[in-house]
């Protein structure tokens, strides 16, 4: 069953093609897209783990008959250890990330037929087009493929609030394409000069290269090559000086958009992160950068949020705040501590997804976004909102949902890496998060109820209330059975660093 | 040694396409540099590219670009 | 002789700088997605260099030829392949982003990125 890897992303990227085929025939559309929906988090779960080499191009090493018929230049070099074609590897890592990102983007399919008019069309080709691509940029263990399904992948996100008719939604699209085309470049020369000192693009053989010291770690161009791949990071993952343009464009996104960009936003983070991880830890400051980094966009969002009286603006900053969390596990850089981080990653899709639709649901009632206008939705719709209660608790890291559990690891690893100013910093960090968090579900549900505040629409659709729902209920079987996780995780990183 | 000319030629229509004022000049500027950008990939040893970056370079990117300004304001103003 | 490698490179260099500064500093959003396109082009141009040889071959193995010295005198066709791909991500997100701006253009009648989004 190693065959089904390549279906992952081989799946969603026919789907989105037929879906612009099948235009105009509505219901056929939705039924299709949802079938697609659901099989793409069930291959993860049928696939073998393994290695797929593109076009079965396998290291000269494991092709004993080619070796043996090849120069001594060859064969006796580090050369023949190198991966020949595009690799994807498939691993415990990738079976549970690729799996419930699956869950977060059928969700975020299915809700998304109540917000557009027709199914077809480029929102829904967007969505299933950045689903292939972050899939892809996880299994790929080819730092240029990553850069290439990186940039479908930010194009992709400015389809998404284009398609999204929202206000202003066109600006906010250009200064994030600007910024990205200036981004994408600078981490493509940093992917060049590594190129330039291992000959290979391949994650795998630059690790290898390193290691064996082909490559001298202290040098200035492998350096300036980090320095230009974490730049490139910072732009994709929305870490400072980034975290306003990110925020920005998931606030103007539709609620089912902000979901699933910030589930593409996580998924790019982890990716280039773990790559990072692998080839630059032997750089003796890459961590405390790493480091300094995901505290500032902690500090940076927080502080904008308090500020904010657009909801959507405040949750689009939380959004980007709590991504620092992650940042911090890997900067801490122990085997815990990563992951830690990759569990908060993974927490994370699942939270801001719940509350982009949680949240998405109330614009959808009133059509308007300002804290100061709103209020008293709690005797409108009582039972939505409790779900985002709680949602909002798991987020501030409540036991015992799947954040607590997490956010305990991060802090355990903090404590036991011997950095317990990070620990404090965290628990403070997770307090502000709950106040505003709390500012925001007070001044939505609990206040009185402006008199001039008109409901726009009957009822919330059902697909949100449902969705919503099944995440909260994923939310808590994940905090309970959190090692059903964490074990496997935990291995896998063992196995990288 | 033509491809020293060439490569200073290519930094050239870089810097004047951009102190244009009329935006059109800057488009066809702009191919002029893909085709230089061009003709050094085929110095580079790599034809296949520097048939792409012709296409690319010298003919779709300015058409885009003066499509634009059809589209839009054909004058910089602010310099 | 002036190593054409090197000068390849201050080229590519060059680019990269034009555009950044254009990219940055410029007003005119049609200006500032020409410097985009120049950092580009130098980043592809970056790229094809590391992979050249001076006095080399082309990288295509021709019949007929001694594949010992084709190993030894090619030039590494492994970016090459890589630029291609960029190359049209480049054009690609270029006329994605003109289309944005005339869009903009339409709703606010200027080409200005300050007075487009100056007012957030």
């Amino acid at each position: 069953m190693i065959d089904l890897i390549p279906l992952m992303v081989i799946i969603p990227i026919i789907c989105a093609l037929l879906l612009n085929i099948l235009h105009g025939k509505n219901k056929t559309v939705k039924y299709f897209a949802i079938i697609v929906a659901i099989v793409v988090p069930i291959i993860p779960l049928l696939a073998n783990y393994g290695l797929h080499y593109f076009g079965g191009h396998v290291p000269l090493i494991e092709n004993s008959g080619l070796l043996s018929s090849l120069p001594s230049y060859i064969s006796q070099t580090p050369i023949a250890n190198f991966h020949l074609a595009i690799t994807y590897s498939f691993e415990s890592l990738q079976k549970i990330f690729i799996f419930f990102f699956g869950i977060v983007a059928f969700l975020a399919v299915f809700t998304s037929f109540n917000e557009m008019k027709r199914s077809s069309g480029a929102y829904g080709f967007l969505m299933f087009m950045g689903i292939a691509a972050v899939i892809a940029m996880l299994l790929s263990d080819d730092i240029f493929h990553m850069y290439i399904f990186f940039e479908i992948a930010a194009l992709v996100q400015v389809g998404i609030v284009l398609a999204s008719n929202t206000e202003d939604n066109y600006e906010a699209a250009l200064k994030y394409l600007i910024l990205g085309s200036i981004g994408g470049p600078i981490l493509l020369i940093g992917i060049g000069f590594l190129l330039g000192m291992v000959g290979s693009v391949n994650i795998t053989d630059i690790v290898f290269a390193v290691k064996n010291n082909l490559v001298n770690p202290l040098s200035s161009v492998f350096l300036l090559s980090f320095i230009l791949i974490f730049f490139g990071w910072l732009y994709s993952a929305g870490l400072p000086p980034f975290h306003t343009i990110k925020s920005s464009i998931y606030s103007k996104a539709l609620p089912s958009g902000g979901a699933l960009l910030q589930a593409f936003s996580v998924m790019v983070f982890v990716s280039f992160g773990i790559a990072i991880l692998r080839i630059f830890s032997v750089i003796p400051y890459s961590k405390i950068l790493i480091i300094v980094f995901s505290a500032l966009a902690m500090i940076l969002s927080i502080t904008m949020a308090i500020t904010q009286t657009d909801f959507r603006r405040i949750l689009g900053f939380l959004a980007v705040g709590e991504l620092g969390y992650i940042g911090l596990g890997f900067g801490i850089g122990t085997q815990l501590s990563v992951t830690a981080g990759l569990f908060q990653a993974l927490n994370e899709i699942i939270i801001t997804a719940l509350l982009f639709i949680g949240f998405g649901t109330i614009y959808y009632l009133t059509k308007v976004s300002d804290i100061r206008k709103l209020g008293g939705l709690i005797g409108v719709y009582p039972k939505t909102a409790i779900m985002i209660l709680i949602g909002g608790l798991a987020m501030a890291g409540v036991p015992p949902l799947n954040v607590f559990q997490s956010k305990l690891m991060l802090i355990q690893s903090a404590l036991k890496a011997g950095i317990p100013e990070l620990a404090i910093f965290m628990i403070i960090m997770s307090i502000v998060t709950f106040m505003t968090f709390t500012k925001v579900f007070h001044s939505l549900y609990l206040k009185p109820k402006p008199r001039d505040l008109e409901l726009a629409e009957e009822g919330i659709p059902k697909s949100a209330t449902i969705s919503i729902a099944v995440l909260l209920i994923i939310s808590i079987v994940l905090g309970v059975l959190f090692k059903f996780i964490t074990t496997p995780i935990f291995n896998f990183v063992g196995g990288i660093l | 040694m033509i491809e020293y000319v060439v490569m200073i030629i290519a930094v050239l229509g870089c810097v004047l396409a951009l102190i244009q004022r009329d935006l059109l000049k800057a488009a066809i500027l702009t191919g002029i540099t893909g085709a230089c950008i061009a003709y050094l990939f085929q110095f580079l040893l790599a034809p296949d590219v520097a048939l792409t970056q012709a296409i690319v370079g010298a003919a779709i990117v300015p058409v885009f670009l003066a499509l634009a300004i059809s589209k839009t304001h054909r004058m910089d103003d602010n310099d | 002789m002036i190593d054409t490698q090197l000068m390849a490179l201050l080229t590519s260099g060059a680019f990269i700088i034009i555009g950044l500064f254009a990219a940055i500093f410029l007003d005119n959003i049609i200006k500032k997605i020409i410097g985009i396109a120049f950092i580009e082009e130098g980043a592809n141009l970056f790229l094809l260099t590391l992979g050249y040889k001076p006095g080399g071959v082309v990288p295509i193995f021709m019949p007929g030829m001694d594949a010992k010295w084709f190993a030894a005198n090619s030039a590494y066709p492994l970016p090459q392949a890589l630029v291609l791909t960029s190359i049209v991500i480049g054009a690609s997100t270029l006329a994605v982003m003109l289309a944005i701006a005339m869009v903009l253009y339409k709703k606010h009648g200027t080409l200005s990125t300050s007075e487009i989004l100056g007012d957030k």
